[in-house]
């Protein structure tokens, strides 16, 4: 819920009467280091990547320092299995996968351990399943807000079913247009059940995902883009994670809430000297492209 | 303790002297319009033996057999006086004229000091709506909340923000009244207006301190506004053209000077305006964005002892994209009193009040036959009777008891299906009574000592029908497990609270010029609004006290000295307070607040203090007019697991707040006022590094201390200029043209800064300052009466 909300406080305040935004020169603290591990792992048949970097300066433009002394871990409890991954560059730790490779297996359970000077952090992960993707509706825009334009403008929908029973799904979606990733490093679509996110004890299951769930990118495709939209499978955690990732990383307007840390899933060993944040997630992924006609 | 009190009452309050005595009682009024004139007092000359007039401009005064000079005044009017040789209780009705504009100084005859001298009140201010109409306001249009940020105390987070923060408090903890009838959210347009039409208005009083027992239910402030009556003597319409909405207000009597009405209503054009202009295909053409209101009131005077009235608003803002989205918004209030008579020492008011704010948020996709519906309201339910008793000229006795229902809907939602099915989300209703009851005096104990004393005890339930929600502790700062529910039947209790909420204010008169207040209060809140955004959404819902959350208390104390110049031309004042909270809401991290049943575990309750100086000085009257106020203050927070459990700067923390108001009557014709402002910036949590989770750079803070930085102050001049036209000597049209300039110097005063990754720039992270109003804003509005 909080996503359609905070979209939706967003455009209004940003809408209202004669606001305006300027990019401003401030000078901040530096804070302490920490340990920073991104680890993202799922079923597509491409190269795995685990980021292991550091914070740095809030306005240095550069890539996150890399931390390249790990050893990265990633253990199938279910199948007993090891993955090792190595090291290439930027704090990237890879593991390619290979035809015969299965990394990432639905209902299985994923610990992941990234050694560092000794100190082993650690976190869990189940892997869950993901929606069903029945098509990509392209419907040509009828109103809304945003500057005129003079060609036919589509928006593009998500026609897809969330699996029913007792239990809450929890979906990151991503949408492409023409290959690149909509909203990125800005906009994050996380939904449970494909109905905007209701954090509740009411019925939460439903068959078809709803709107806004449903919206793609709330951005415009014309004649000829292509969508592809990926539905990945995040663990209750990991959605509350974006949740809060998003509300830290578009906190302007009228309805900005009080900047706060965001949650980390991995844990610092006791007596390490430098703190580890991030999050480890195991995703199924179910991919759909369309072209728009 | 309550005993007590009625004891120490009973005793100074029965000791009179055996001399025969006689009262006079009866209202103020005004002689052009008949409305009442709430506060105007009628005193002896020359003594300090006097009664002013309360709520509906009643007043009694009990004095001796024999000759008598009365004087009745109130400020902006004459002061009658006449000689009265008082041998039988009188029984009238006094009306007042208003000063003449064309007086430079006006020169009180008699000796009565002012007011703000001599009464217990203090952090109180009155607005009169004459003063407020000669602010120059935001797009030319007078607003009383705008008005009343412009006070010693009184902050905002900035434009755009609805309500306003009191002595620090939140902007749930002011009490709005209109009619005695609670507004939960006063503005229109996210903020830049209030839901108060001013045509409708006579009266703004903001109570800070030494609130009074007679009111209670928010721990900050009392915001009473009292509607107008409607003109008994003549038809009037009242109306006007402004740039982003029109007035028009039509009033009179229905019998002369037995029942009259007022129907006031607005609606803003900026949509009406656009849409003419812009093509088929512009977005703009399907999108809906504005606001009405009506506010409407009818009186009737049965007889000398009975008068009963009715007064209702309504309004709703709306803000949609036809296709998309629609959202809307908007209180609806109700208000039955009956005034009446007892005697000529006993005033009784009994009110029938109902409040409802109520919102919705759809979004709909009509190619696919889906849709996600969400409303939510409160709706209070509330029976009040409230007497005055003007026992003698020392002792005037307020006692009254009030029932308060709270009925809420946290949230009501349902997803619609292509094929027709639908899945719902609907909370349980929850509901809170609040009874309450009290009794204070005024009590002149020395000629030159007056005291207000009084008690207020607030009795809280919880009740079915409904499901209590029991949560298992856990570390701060976490949502609290949930444990178990149990189911309670209709009306039954599953939480009781009980607070007695003793008043007292002091008032030592110095001289008739001056005098020294001190005043204690404490104040007891059962509903709090859960909102954790910079300016409270028109989304965010109250909850009650419960099981899980304990109400608000707010103890209060404050040290004034008044002190008047040249004959009351000039008021000041100087006043200290310190407040102290418990049970101030926060919330945990990441709390998701909105359409969730177990919102109460993702609350956490901690104590708040603010603490501060305010100085005021008021020019009343002459050509100039207007006001200066300068406040220095303090104000934090402590929640167990936020900031490292240290106490905090809360976000309404502003330590310094300079207000100027003037406006000078250059001529007949032309009014010019001017505004100053300046604020220093709100506490604000900055980051000290950034982070990178797949591809996002999130802001974060290795030293996790809130509210660590402070944005830039914020300043703003307005000036205004008024123009009457010529009246037509044969007619009774009056027109006014109201030129206004808001934020005169262009600033972008920071409404915030946030922190954001450059579009297309992946690694490039920038901060970024939001301004409300990033222009100067002049506009024209248009005014007339007949």
């Amino acid at each position: 819920m909080k996503t359609i909300i905070k979209l939706l406080l967003v455009l209004v305040s940003f809408s209202v009467l004669t606001s305006c935004t300027d990019v401003i020169q401030i000078k901040l603290d530096e804070g302490s280091k920490i340990y920073v591990i991104d680890a993202f792992v799922n079923n597509l048949r491409e190269d795995q990547v685990i980021k292991v970097t550091t914070n740095d300066s809030y306005f240095s433009n550069k890539e996150a320092p890399a931390v390249s002394n790990a050893n990265v871990v990633l253990k199938d409890l279910t199948s007993n299995t090891q993955y090792v991954f190595n090291y290439t560059s930027n704090g990237r730790y890879v593991y390619p996968i290979t035809i015969a490779d299965t990394i990432a297996r639905v209902d299985h359970s994923y610990e992941l351990n990234v050694t560092i000077d000794g100190y082993i952090y650690k976190s869990f992960n189940i892997q869950r399943r993901t929606a069903v993707i029945d098509s990509i509706v392209a419907l040509p825009q009828e109103g809304g807000f945003g500057p005129p334009t003079t060609d036919t403008i589509f928006n593009c929908l998500l026609l897809a079913r969330d699996k029913v029973d007792n239990n809450a799904d929890y979906y990151w979606v991503k949408t492409y247009r023409n290959d690149t990733l909509m909203g990125a490093g800005r906009d994050i679509n996380v939904t449970i059940d494909g109905v905007g996110g209701i954090v509740s004890a009411a019925p939460g299951d439903t068959i078809e995902f709803t709107p806004p769930a449903t919206f793609l990118g709330f951005e415009n495709f014309r004649k000829n883009s292509k969508c592809k939209v990926e539905i990945h499978s995040i663990s209750r955690d990991n959605y509350f994670f974006f949740i809060q990732a998003l509300a830290q990383i578009n906190n302007g307007g009228l309805f900005a809430t009080t900047p706060e840390n965001v949650k980390t899933n991995i844990v610092t060993p006791d007596g390490a000297k430098t703190k580890a944040i991030g999050r480890f997630n195991m995703a199924t992924v179910v991919t759909k492209t369309t072209i728009v006609k | 303790m309550k005993l007590r009190v009625l004891l120490f009452l009973s005793f100074f309050a029965f000791k009179t002297y055996s001399q025969e005595k006689f009262t006079i009682s009866g209202y103020v009024k005004d002689g052009k319009n008949g409305e009442s004139l709430i506060g105007a007092t009628v005193y002896k000359q020359g003594s300090n033996l006097g009664a002013s007039a309360n709520e509906y401009g009643f007043f009694s005064l009990t004095l001796p057999k024999g000759e008598h000079v009365i004087g009745v005044s109130l400020i902006g009017y004459k002061t009658y006086t006449f000689s009265v040789n008082l041998e039988k209780n009188i029984t009238k009705t006094y009306e007042l004229s208003e000063e003449s504009k064309q007086l430079d100084e006006i020169v009180i005859t008699g000796e009565a000091a002012d007011k703000n001298i001599t009464s217990t009140e203090m952090g109180t201010t009155k607005l009169d709506i004459k003063e407020i109409n000669k602010i120059p306001a935001m797009f030319g249009e007078v607003d009383i909340v705008r008005a009343i940020q412009m006070l010693p105390g009184v902050t905002t987070v900035g434009e755009g923000a609805s309500g306003f923060n009191v002595r620090g408090g939140n902007v749930d903890q002011n009490l709005i009244l209109l009619d005695e009838a609670p507004v939960y959210n006063s503005s229109h347009l996210f903020g830049f207006f209030s839901v108060f039409n001013p045509d409708a208005v006579k009266d703004v009083k903001l109570i800070k301190g030494g609130i009074p027992s007679q009111y209670g239910g928010r721990v900050s402030s009392i915001l009473d506004i009292r509607m107008k009556e409607g003109n008994s003597k003549k038809f009037e319409v009242n109306g006007g053209l402004g740039t982003v909405f029109s007035r028009l207000s039509i009033e009179g009597p229905l019998i002369k000077d037995k029942m009259s009405f007022i129907i006031a209503g607005r609606r803003s054009y900026i949509d009406a305006l656009v849409k003419p202009f812009v093509k088929e295909t512009n977005p703009i053409k399907n999108s809906e964005f504005y606001f009405y209101d009506l506010t409407a009131k009818i009186n009737y005077r049965i007889n000398d002892k009975n008068t009963v009235f009715a007064s209702g608003y309504f309004g709703r803002d709306v803000f949609g994209a036809a296709s998309a989205f629609r959202f809307n918004w908007g209180n609806a209030t109700g208000t039955l009193r009956w005034n009446h008579i007892f005697n000529n020492k006993l005033f009784m008011n009994v009110s029938a009040l109902y409040s409802n704010y109520k919102y919705f948020l759809g979004f709909k996709l009509p190619q696919l036959n889906q849709k996600f519906d969400w409303t939510s309201n409160v709706i209070n339910y509330s029976v009040k009777p409230d007497f005055t008793y003007f026992l003698n000229s020392k002792n005037t006795i307020r006692f009254g008891a009030q029932a308060l229902l709270y009925d809420f809907m946290p949230y009501d939602a349902i997803g619609q299906f292509s094929g027709g099915a639908s899945v719902k989300f609907k909370a349980e209703k929850r509901y809170g009574v609040e009874y309450s009851a009290y009794i204070g005096n005024e009590h002149k104990i020395l000629p030159r000592l007056t005291f207000d004393y009084g008690l207020r005890v607030s009795l809280y339930n919880y009740l079915g029908k409904g499901t209590a929600y029991y949560y298992r502790d856990t570390i701060a700062n976490e949502p609290l497990p949930f444990d178990s529910t149990h189911k309670f039947k209709n009306g039954e209790v599953i939480k009781h609270y009980i607070n007695p909420e003793p008043r007292f204010s002091v008032n030592y008169v110095i001289n008739s010029y001056s005098s020294i207040k001190a005043s204690y209060n404490r104040m007891a809140q059962y509903l709090q609004l859960i909102s954790n955004t910079a300016a409270s959404t028109p989304l965010d819902v109250y909850t009650i006290a419960s099981n899980n959350l304990k109400p608000l208390i707010a103890d209060q104390g404050s040290i004034g000295y008044f002190r008047n110049f040249k004959e009351n031309t000039y008021e000041t004042s100087v006043e200290v307070y310190y407040k102290y909270l418990q049970n101030q809401l926060d919330y945990v991290d990441n709390a998701d607040l909105f359409i969730n049943d177990r919102v109460e575990g993702q609350l956490l309750q901690g104590l708040g203090r603010a603490y501060g100086i305010e100085f005021y000085a008021k020019k009343n009257l002459g050509k100039i007019k207007g006001w200066i106020s300068y406040t220095l203050s303090k104000t934090e927070r402590l929640v167990d697991g936020i900031s490292n459990d240290k106490w905090f700067y809360s976000r309404y923390d502003r330590t310094h707040s300079l207000n100027t108001c003037v406006n000078y009557d250059i001529s007949k014709r032309w009014n010019i006022s001017t505004n100053f402002v300046f604020l220093s910036g709100t506490p604000a949590s900055f980051p000290n590094s950034k982070i990178q989770i797949q591809n996002y750079n999130i802001p974060y803070n290795t030293d996790n201390i809130r509210n660590n930085y402070r944005i830039t102050p914020y300043h703003r001049l307005d000036l205004g200029a008024t123009y009457t036209f010529k009246k037509n000597e044969t007619r009774r049209y009056k027109q006014t043209l109201v030129f206004s300039v808001y934020n005169a110097y262009n600033r972008r005063n920071a409404f915030s800064i946030y922190f954001q990754t450059k579009a297309n720039e992946p690694n490039q992270t920038e901060a970024v300052r939001f301004s409300v109003i990033g222009s100067i804003i002049p506009a024209i509005t248009y005014n007339f009466n007949f």
